[in-house]
C-alpha cells in the first residue's frame, strides 16, 4: 500500500490541515493533489468520489436525496444524485479530466434509525440512484462501503485515490 | 409558516408550552425512579440546521440520540440528543447514583434513555394536545449513538427538506447532586407549525 507522507491514521484527525477540502452537507467539490478532499459525518446520505489518475484530481459529493422528485427548492440542486453526479463529471471534465478516465467510489447510505417513516429506507435510496447515474454515464464503481447502521466520515486522497472511511464502529478503513 | 419568521409573540407561547410540558415530565420522572427529579424551564431557541453540530462540538461528536416520529394530527419528529458523556451522566442521575457509575452504553442504559425521551416527548405533546384541542402521539422512538452530523441529517429529511430551522429546547435534569443538559429538537413540518400556532391564537 502506498502511504501518503502526511497520513494521518487516528480516527478523527486535524480538521484544519492546510490542504483540505471540507465538502458540507448537501456540497460538492473538485481538487488536485496535494490538496485532498472530506466530508464529515455521512449518515444516510452518500459521499461519493470520483478520481483520475493521470492529473491526480478527482472530486467528492455529499448527496443527501436521490432525486429532485424529493422535494426541491431552488439553489438546493447539489443535495440530490440525480443532480450532483452529472455535474460533478462536468466540473472535472472541465478541469481537463475526461469522463472514461474517471473511476468512482462511494460510502455511506446508512439507516441510522430503525423507526419507519417517510424517509425509510432513504440510505439504500440514495445510494442505488448514485448507481444508476454512475451506470447512466458509463464510470465504474470501483470500490463501495454502503449501508448498515453507522455514520462514516470520507476522505478522498488525490495521489493515490484512496477512499478513506472513519467510523466509531470500525475505526479507519481504507478502500 | 417557517421557523424563521416566528414572531416573539408566537415564540412566548410555545415557551409557555414548553414550560407545561417539563412540568409534567419532571412529575413522571420523578414517578419512574422513585427519587426527585426537577427539569429547568426550557429555553427555546430557533437554531440552523448547519449550526447545530457546532453545539455539540462538531459534526464527528460521538452523540446519543432517541428520535420518534409524530403520529396523530400533525407531522415532524422530536429528537433527543445529548454528547455521550452528558447520557451517561443522566442514567447515573436517574438510577440515583454518583455521576461516573455509568461509563458505556449496554442495552439497559438505551431503553433508559429511550424511556426518557419517550416521557419528554409525550410530556411536550400532551402540553401541546392540550392546548390546541389536537390529537399528537409520538411513534415509538429509535436510538442511535454516533455522529451528531450523521443524526441530524436524519432530522433534516423528516422535516422533508423545506426547513433549514429546527426549534431547539435546551433543559436540564437536577436532583440534590448532579445537574444535565440535554437537547430535544422540534420538528414539525412547516404546514403543522401553522396548525399549531393557528390553534394557540397566534398565527
Amino acid at each position: 500500500m502506498i502511504m501518503t507522507s502526511d497520513f494521518d491514521d487516528t480516527l478523527f484527525p486535524n480538521l484544519n490541515h492546510p490542504e483540505m477540502i471540507e465538502v458540507g452537507v448537501g456540497e460538492l467539490a473538485i481538487g488536485q493533489h496535494p490538496r485532498y478532499l472530506m466530508t464529515p459525518a455521512l449518515g444516510s446520505c452518500v459521499g461519493l468520489c470520483l478520481w483520475d489518475a493521470a492529473l491526480k484530481q478527482g472530486g467528492l459529493a455529499h448527496v443527501m436525496l436521490p432525486t429532485t422528485l424529493d422535494s426541491m427548492t431552488n439553489g438546493t440542486e447539489r443535495r440530490f444524485a440525480s443532480f450532483a453526479v452529472a455535474e460533478m463529471v462536468h466540473l472535472l471534465h472541465e478541469a481537463g479530466s475526461p469522463r472514461r478516465r474517471l473511476v468512482a467510489k462511494m460510502a455511506g447510505g446508512a439507516t441510522m434509525f430503525r423507526t419507519e417513516g417517510t424517509m425509510a429506507h432513504i440510505g439504500e435510496r440514495n445510494a442505488a440512484e448514485v448507481k444508476r447515474q454512475l451506470d447512466l454515464l458509463s464510470i465504474p464503481l470501483i470500490a463501495e462501503d454502503t449501508g448498515e447502521r453507522h455514520a462514516r466520515t470520507l476522505e478522498l486522497r488525490l495521489d493515490t485515490g484512496e477512499m478513506v472511511v472513519r467510523s466509531y464502529l470500525y475505526g479507519v478503513h481504507r478502500l | 409558516m417557517r421557523l424563521e419568521n416566528l414572531s416573539e409573540l408566537q415564540m412566548d407561547a410555545l415557551r409557555e408550552v414548553g414550560n407545561i410540558g417539563a412540568g409534567h415530565a419532571a412529575t413522571a420522572l420523578s414517578q419512574m425512579t422513585g427519587s426527585p427529579i426537577s427539569l429547568s424551564n426550557p429555553a427555546l431557541e430557533l437554531v440552523e440546521f448547519s449550526a447545530v453540530p457546532m453545539l455539540v462540538g462538531g459534526a464527528e461528536r460521538l452523540v446519543a440520540a432517541a428520535y420518534c416520529r409524530l403520529l396523530g394530527d400533525i407531522g415532524g419528529g422530536m429528537l433527543l440528543m445529548a454528547p455521550r458523556e452528558s447520557a451517561l451522566a443522566l442514567i447515573d442521575l436517574l438510577h440515583n447514583r454518583e455521576v461516573g457509575t455509568t461509563v458505556s452504553f449496554g442495552h439497559a442504559e438505551e431503553m433508559l434513555l429511550t424511556h426518557v425521551s419517550t416521557i419528554l416527548s409525550s410530556a411536550y405533546l400532551a402540553a401541546i394536545a392540550r392546548m390546541t384541542d389536537m390529537n399528537l402521539l409520538p411513534a415509538p422512538p429509535s436510538f442511535v449513538l454516533d455522529m451528531a452530523g450523521a443524526i441530524l441529517q436524519v432530522a433534516t429529511l423528516e422535516t422533508g427538506m423545506r426547513a433549514d430551522m429546527a426549534l431547539l429546547v435546551r433543559t436540564s435534569f437536577s436532583d440534590e447532586r448532579t445537574t444535565v443538559d440535554v437537547m430535544l429538537f422540534f420538528l414539525p413540518d412547516p404546514d403543522s407549525l401553522d396548525v399549531i400556532l393557528g390553534r394557540l391564537g397566534v398565527a
